[in-house]
């Protein structure tokens, strides 16, 4: 398997998430097993496998939900097994949810508030009880700041909303701004999510299923955004989506789960005549058109 | 992408940002100098308010934690007993202490802020301790852990001279007036505002509505929860500090679960969220009885009637969190605050937190 991960790309910039052997167990359920990646800047690669393959536990695990079983998981270059989520995504790693998962009573400009922090109140990042410390004081002064309504504190807040004002203006949402959050249609609530990800200034952005529950028309249009967000926010992204042609159209690099197994990786058009790989599709659509007869 | 390079616009309002973080107590102490003043020759209303003020305090206080961050702590009489105790035992002590170089009055008050914030940060450091492991896990730990906490309060003071025991403590310098309890009852509010309009709040508010987003969006939970808890009980010390000030004696029986109970049927009426709407619910459910035990009394009642009241009160606050579970399970206001729920034709301010 690990000569696998000889997938040097041309365009080497230093990776920003690595994931090196990474393991998973769920009582005996193997949910993700030597699971190997890396996401450089620029970098648009696809995750793909049929349902409970282990997709979204393998963002999961890279986002710090999960502790692998095995393995070593990266992120701009720190080792982060044991880290919590939010710590994390302050070093640069923001994800969706495939369930979405806003803030439902929240209008949208404040969702992606949320996300975006101000600059004085981000904290020294890593485990152990030093930079709690640090943490802990930068927090408190922010806390002051706050409640004394400093004139700091009036810019900090002013910089935010037009931040996220900006967020949303990029993905088509500025017209929702100070709507509630559930009452966006689903397709917009999707694209909330992305600009929400987005404000945590992320480099690398792991989308779980983006166009789930998209039609055709609006997936096309999603996929363009999403190499556009790549380009201008100079990212790296990770798409998980179940439209196999969707993801071969836009990803440059497919990895592909079966039962937590790596079973293929490579450019689409290797991955798509992989005969593993048609057989997991194959064997998939064949239960789920036939599962209901028999 | 990094900050857009648009510059950062000036604010619209007519206020200088420098006056803004002051002027809300600038207003406040002429008003409270006035309803000082107009309280002067009045000790029931000054009491009856001073309680329906220490109740606001409590009530805004918890709807920190179990309204804003949607965790559900049912001990905050225990942290408000904290406050009353330390701030009291430290006032007995003080009590023939005084500040050569200041009037008596004025000298009494300068102990009474001191005491109140030495139970305040009491209290707050309680909260720390009993935050900190429950707050960590998921789910109704904090329920049953406050809970716990505030039977162990009350074991403690039960069994400790210092505290006065089961007889409760009395002689407690009646220095509270109802000017000072407002000023807390404004500062908690102003606290509680404050903490809506900054990422502070919306990070507690992402932590009620979805825990793993906030986690996955760089929100400390388990610090913003923590730090919500601290403040949160603070300020029920100092209620707790005020109320001492004012009762002729404390004893376990003021700091009971009822007691706890009591504030939670507050914050829910009044909408988990709503700050205003604890500020209704605390007055009200704080009138509504005493209103009802005058009224028995007026009508000459032998004062058997006037005792039932307190009788009721808790099957009472039971079948209104019931009906009100039924009827309006997100309280009078739900999340929102009063203007928000006003008439169309009173000019409202955008939707949005803050
Ligand atoms: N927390 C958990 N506890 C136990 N089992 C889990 C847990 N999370 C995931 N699993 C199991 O791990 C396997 C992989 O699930 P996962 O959600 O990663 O699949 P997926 O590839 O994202 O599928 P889908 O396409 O349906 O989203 C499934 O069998 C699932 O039941
Ligand atoms: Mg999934």
């Amino acid at each position: 398997m690990s000569a696998l991960v000889q997938e040097t790309k041309a365009e080497a910039g230093a990776p920003m998430l690595q994931a090196d052997g990474v393991s998973i167990q769920f009582g005996g359920l193997k949910a993700l097993t030597d699971f190997n990646l890396t996401v450089r800047q620029g970098d648009l690669l696809g995750l793909i496998g049929p349902n409970g393959a282990g997709k979204s536990t393998a963002f999961n695990v890279l986002t710090g939900v999960y502790q692998p079983t095995q393995g070593e998981v990266r992120v701009a270059g720190q080792r982060v097994n044991g880290w919590l989520p939010h710590q994390i995504n302050h070093l640069g790693l923001a994800r969706t949810f495939q369930n979405i998962r806003l803030f439902r009573a929240l209008t949208a400009l404040d969702n992606v508030k949320v996300a975006c922090r101000a600059q004085g109140a981000l904290h020294p990042e890593g485990v152990g009880l030093g930079t709690k410390v640090k943490g802990a004081f930068v927090n408190y002064r922010d806390w002051w700041r706050a409640l004394l309504l400093t004139p700091r504190f009036q810019h900090e807040e002013r910089e935010l909303t037009q931040q996220a004002e900006h967020l949303l203006e990029v993905m088509g949402l500025s017209h929702r701004r100070d709507e509630e959050a559930r009452n966006l249609p689903y397709g917009e609530q999707r694209r909330l999510e992305i600009a929400r990800a987005l404000g945590t200034q992320p480099k690398v952005l792991l989308l779980d299923e983006p166009a789930a529950g998209m039609n055709t028309r609006e997936k096309a249009d999603l996929m363009v955004l999403i190499r556009k967000l790549r380009d201008d926010f100079k990212l790296g992204v990770l798409v998980i989506e179940h439209d196999m042609k969707l993801v071969m159209g836009i990803c440059e690099f497919i990895t592909v789960l079966d039962h937590g197994e790596t079973i293929a990786r490579g450019a689409p058009a290797q991955v798509r005549s992989d005969r593993k790989v048609i057989e997991a599709y194959l064997g998939d659509s064949y239960l789920e058109s036939h599962g209901g007869a028999a | 992408m990094e900050t857009p390079a648009i510059p950062v616009p000036e604010a619209r309002s007519a206020i200088p940002a420098s006056l803004r973080g002051i002027l809300p107590v600038l207003v406040a102490l002429p008003v409270l100098a006035l309803f000082q003043w107009l309280m002067s020759d009045a000790p029931f209303a000054s009491y009856l308010l001073s309680v329906v003020g220490v109740n606001i305090i409590l009530a805004v206080s918890l709807n920190i934690v179990n309204g804003m961050t949607g965790q559900f702590s049912i001990g905050h009489a225990g942290f408000m007993a904290v406050g009353a105790y330390i701030a009291g035992v430290m006032s007995l002590n003080l009590k023939d202490v005084a500040l050569s170089f200041l009037p008596v009055a004025a000298s009494d008050q300068v102990f009474f802020v001191a005491s109140l914030l030495v139970g305040g940060l009491a209290a707050a450091l309680c909260g720390f301790l009993v935050g900190l492991p429950s707050l960590r896990l998921r789910g109704d730990y904090l329920a049953i852990v406050t809970l716990g906490f505030g039977e162990i309060i009350r074991v403690v003071v039960q069994n400790t001279d210092a505290f006065g025991r089961a007889l409760g403590l009395s002689g407690i310098p009646q220095t509270s007036t109802p000017a000072m309890v407002y000023f807390w009852v404004f500062l908690t509010v102003l606290v509680a505002r404050r903490i809506t309009g900054s990422s502070h709040g919306r990070s507690l508010w992402a932590i009620r509505e979805d825990e793993v987003a906030a986690e996955a969006m760089g929100v400390d939970t388990t610090g913003y929860k923590v730090r919500a808890f601290v403040i949160s009980s603070f300020f029920a010390g100092i209620a707790g500090g005020l109320f001492a000030h004012f009762v002729p004696i404390i004893n376990p029986g003021s700091f009971t679960f009822v007691k706890s109970m009591e504030i939670v049927v507050m914050v829910v009426l009044g909408g988990l969220g709503s700050t205003t709407g604890a500020i209704v619910a605390a007055t009200f459910l704080t009138l509504l009885p005493e209103g009802l035990r005058s009224l028995f009394s007026v009508l000459g009642a032998e004062g058997s009637l006037a005792q039932r009241v307190d009788q009721i009160r808790m099957p009472v606050y039971g079948l209104l969190l019931v009906v009100l579970m039924l009827a309006r399970p997100q309280g009078l206001f739900g999340t929102k605050e009063l203007w928000d729920v006003l008439p169309r034709w009173i000019p409202r301010k955008r939707k949005g937190l803050a």
